[in-house]
């Protein structure tokens, strides 16, 4: 009897262990984390996925002022062509999609498996002689101070997916938010020559050593 | 001697009975030699009486929140406390720059915020989860002296605030 009794608790007590472990484990954290090496900044915000799901439903009206945002054709294209557009290229399966070349940067855009990357180099200019230097507009000063520089943007498919999931010239922000919270991984890389900015969800309550 | 005893024991017994209903200690250290230690021991049970009786006496409108703006975000301000009381614990924030440092925990029923500064000043900061929820006003933007001294009870033995900042030391604890 007692030994039943102790096997009894002894099972108890791990099954009650277990739910523990399975609570901890099983909470979604949303990681963000920004280098930037010549500041030698570091910043990392970690935020559980129920205490964004209660800051959600405690703002509907937020959702529903801005959860469609409506892009309309002030790009030269509508959203209705860029879903279209979006069902071809994902028909593709990967490819890259888009390369511009310019005197000024590079930008291509690919598939590649279960991502959509986006990457744009930017030159920077040479030093040129005070005469030329002088004839340069003022417009052009901004882009000529940046310098070369890299910028690589990784963005999961079902994400771009959940955005153009909405009707007409509207982006479904909320369908993009509730894809996010299912998600697991990476949500958004970018590295730059200034920062390195990583968005991604786990179930770590504190973010795990770098994987770039 | 039974007399001096007596005389003695009461109080003690005051003593004993105000320590152990909780103490809220201010504690401020000057350095070097003509620094002064200040220690101002506050009974909880004093602070708690006075926010109990204090819509007695306060004006109502005293004791509101009467900003618009400030009212509109109390329930996500809500939301977000039992969010975080709710969550499992873990470091939230951190900021690391060459001469500060800033780190939010969640340790616990408390946040826990700590910055260190470049000049040697470091700070330490722990918010009770709980108090924090029961400062927040009502919907009507009332504040709730009543819950607000109810909870000040269950932050005993909590180091509230540490603040060093290289010739003077405060540190504010219950007990």
């Amino acid at each position: 009897m007692r030994k039943s009794v102790v096997v009894g608790g002894l099972g108890l007590a791990l099954l009650a262990a277990a739910f523990a472990a399975a609570q901890t484990t099983n909470t979604a954290w949303l990681h963000v984390r920004v280098d930037e090496a010549q500041k030698a900044s570091k910043v990392r915000v970690n935020l559980p996925m129920t205490v964004i799901d209660a800051v959600l439903k405690a703002t509907p009206e937020l959702i529903e002022e801005h959860g469609k945002v409506n892009l309309g054709d002030h790009h030269g294209m509508k959203l209705a062509d860029c879903r279209r557009a979006w069902k071809q290229l994902m028909a593709a399966g990967d490819a890259e999609f888009v390369t511009v070349e310019s005197e000024d940067e590079n930008v291509r855009v690919q598939r590649k498996g279960d991502l959509v990357i986006v990457y744009a180099d930017h030159k920077g200019h040479p030093a040129r002689p005070a005469k030329a230097e002088a004839e340069a507009g003022k417009a052009e000063t901004a882009a000529k101070d940046k310098g070369p520089g890299e910028v690589r943007v990784e963005v999961p498919v079902s994400l771009v997916d959940a955005l153009l999931s909405g009707e007409g010239e509207e982006v479904n922000l909320q369908a993009a938010l509730a894809e996010v919270q299912k998600r697991r991984g990476d949500i958004v890389r970018v590295h730059d020559t200034d920062a390195d900015v990583r968005i991604w969800i786990d179930e770590q309550n504190s973010p795990g050593p770098s994987t770039r | 001697m039974a007399k001096l005893a007596i005389v003695l024991a009461i109080p003690l017994a005051l003593l004993a009975t105000v320590a152990s209903l909780g103490v809220m200690v201010v504690d401020v250290r000057e350095s070097g030699p003509d620094g002064h230690h200040i220690v101002v021991p506050v009974p909880l049970v004093l602070a708690q009486t006075a926010l109990a009786v204090a819509p007695t006496f306060a004006h109502e409108k005293d004791l509101r929140i009467h900003d618009a703006e400030a009212l509109r975000h109390l329930p996500l301000a809500r939301q977000v406390l039992q969010a975080l009381a709710e969550a499992p614990d873990g470091e939230l924030v951190r900021v690391e720059e060459r001469e500060e440092q800033v780190v939010i925990t969640k340790q616990g029923r408390s946040l826990h915020v700590q910055v260190h500064g470049g000049h040697g000043e470091d700070v330490d900061v722990n918010v009770p989860l709980q108090l924090a929820l029961q400062a927040l006003p009502d919907a009507e933007g009332n504040i709730r002296t009543t819950a607000l001294a109810a909870a000040l009870g269950g932050v005993r033995f909590t180091d509230l605030v540490k603040v060093h900042d290289g010739n003077e030391q405060v540190h504010v604890y219950v007990w």
